[in-house]
């Protein structure tokens, strides 16, 4: 059963790996025989488990799912040779076999699927930045990352709520870590500081690189309303002027 | 059920502080009551503290605007405070931007402000 | 679960009832207080809207489950004279009253999902849903 497995779709992956997963799924199927209904689930899941850390796509593994009931099929022949009159009642059998098979496989593989996907959503909300209060009545929101509707509203509640705490009269909105900003992008931000001048504070789009303000003129987005700087350090040094404040050395 | 919204004087600015939730017939006679005020006293100010009203929907947002530009021909500066973020973040998306108003975060800011938007 | 309320409106007070019953309502969900505020303003939007283009109707709000998140919905409908140019009235400015032609577009933007039927002569019924993420 192991070797009959391989074909061309593991060519891409580890001898290893592939033959411990071959095995894991010879152990499975005999398992799903002879062992009574919990133990096999839990092989189940486990084996989907690791099938979904290797990055398989759903449609590879059920690709190799027909393969093996195929396989199956030839084996059969060759061992009772299949004809019109036993065929049916040899079907019957293994399709009480197989199809529950492959049912609970996919499903096993689709909970961890989204599982995965919705730890990825958890994680990518825990980087939605907080204002961080950098001097009196002056805080700084890093943006990091893409930024899409969902993000942005978060965003938004968190910039408005943080300068409403803090009590901040300039919040400095810092986009180095944005990879992309287009039409979208510039939107959210666009209506993030319209809010912010309505709670009563005023809002500073810094960290512009080169890239940015080239895509921000050429999808003709306008900004004129904004005061914009290139790095944080300009914009808190506006931020303080703003506040009637300046950073002055001091002699030793 | 009419209530009327008090507007105290001190010096020569008005301070209004919304307490409740408006309906659209308080709204409409605050309008006229704060232009009353405005030429009784001709003080030259207003600060409009909303810190205590958790939504506010286009007419009312109509009705804030529309006295703003109407205190601004009769020479009165008009800024607007303690807008909740809530609130704020509704307004955005329901498309009202309230540009041209003055905001701040308090009435103690906004105060300071109107001071300073005066001696300009 | 299918817990529903509603609010006939007919003058200008039952504007606010009808605000404050979805106000209570969203708490009940449990929805934070950004979103309370974005579904009282909705129904405040379209009650207004019954009140003056079709002079009465009724607003509904239900709580309801889509799979395992909670919501609203709310459903605002009248027998009024309908709408002539849906298009239009969802086209941001657009307003035949005075207003600030914030009102459909702007109750869009505010809840997740929006549904507007109209029949001309016959009436209007706009559902608008909300869910609890």
């Amino acid at each position: 059963m192991e070797e009959e497995k391989d074909d061309r779709f593991f060519q891409i992956m580890s001898n290893r790996i592939v033959d411990n997963t071959v095995r894991e799924f010879g152990e499975l199927m005999i398992s799903s025989l002879t062992e009574d209904h919990d133990t096999y689930t839990a092989k189940l899941n486990d084996f989907s488990v690791q099938i979904v850390h290797y990055g398989w796509s759903i449609s590879f593994v059920l690709k190799a799912l027909t393969n093996f009931t195929e396989i199956i099929y030839e084996k059969m022949d060759d061992v009772e040779n299949l004809d019109e009159g036993n065929f049916q009642s040899y079907r019957e059998i293994l399709n009480n076999w197989i199809i529950p098979l492959n049912h609970s496989i996919v499903d096993a593989y689709s909970v961890v699927w989204e599982k995965t996907v919705s730890l990825q959503k958890i994680a990518l909300q825990e980087l939605s930045a907080s204002l961080i209060p950098v001097f009196e009545k002056i805080s700084v929101m890093p943006l990091v990352g893409t930024i899409d509707t969902e993000r942005a509203k978060l965003i938004m509640e968190n910039l408005l709520q943080g300068v409403v705490k803090h009590r901040a009269e300039v919040v400095l909105l810092d986009i180095t870590g944005v990879p992309v900003v287009d039409t979208m992008v510039a939107h959210h931000i666009i209506q993030a500081a319209d809010a912010v001048r309505l709670v009563g504070a005023k809002c500073m789009l810094v960290g512009i690189r080169p890239e940015i303000a080239q895509t921000i003129v050429t999808l003709g987005i306008n900004l004129n309303d904004f005061t914009t700087t290139s790095t944080l350090q300009k914009g808190v040094e506006q931020a303080l002027a703003l506040t009637n404040r300046a950073i002055v050395e001091v002699e030793a | 059920m009419m209530t009327r919204i008090p507007i105290l004087k001190l010096r020569d600015c008005l301070i209004v502080s919304i307490q409740w939730e408006l309906d659209d017939q308080t709204a409409l006679s605050f309008q006229e009551d704060l232009l009353d005020k405005l030429h009784t006293t001709s003080a030259r100010g207003v600060v409009l503290d909303l810190t205590p009203i958790d939504f506010i929907d286009s007419f009312i947002a109509k009705v804030l605007g529309d006295v703003i530009s109407m205190s601004g021909l009769m020479g009165a500066k008009v800024v607007i405070t303690g807008i909740q973020p809530a609130v704020a973040i509704t307004l955005i998306e329901l498309g009202i931007r309230l540009e041209n108003v003055v905001t701040a975060l308090d009435l103690e800011n906004g105060l300071e402000k109107l001071e300073r938007e005066l001696e300009d | 679960m299918n817990l529903r309320s509603s609010v006939d409106i007919i003058t200008e007070w039952d504007i606010v009832a009808a605000r404050q019953l979805g106000r209570n309502e969203a708490k009940d969900v449990g929805f934070g207080t950004v979103d309370q505020a974005r579904i009282t303003t909705a129904i405040s939007e379209l009650a207004r809207n019954i009140y003056l283009y079709a002079g009465k109707g009724k607003i509904e709000i239900r709580q309801i489950t889509d799979g395992n998140l909670k919501g609203l919905l709310v459903i605002a409908s009248d027998k009024g004279p309908g709408i002539a140019d849906v298009r239009k009235v969802m086209e941001d400015g657009y307003t035949t009253s005075g207003g600030l032609g914030a009102g459909l577009p702007g109750v869009k933007r505010l809840m997740d999902d929006f549904k507007i039927e109209t029949v001309l002569g016959e009436g209007t019924t706009i559902s608008a849903s909300k869910l609890l993420r």
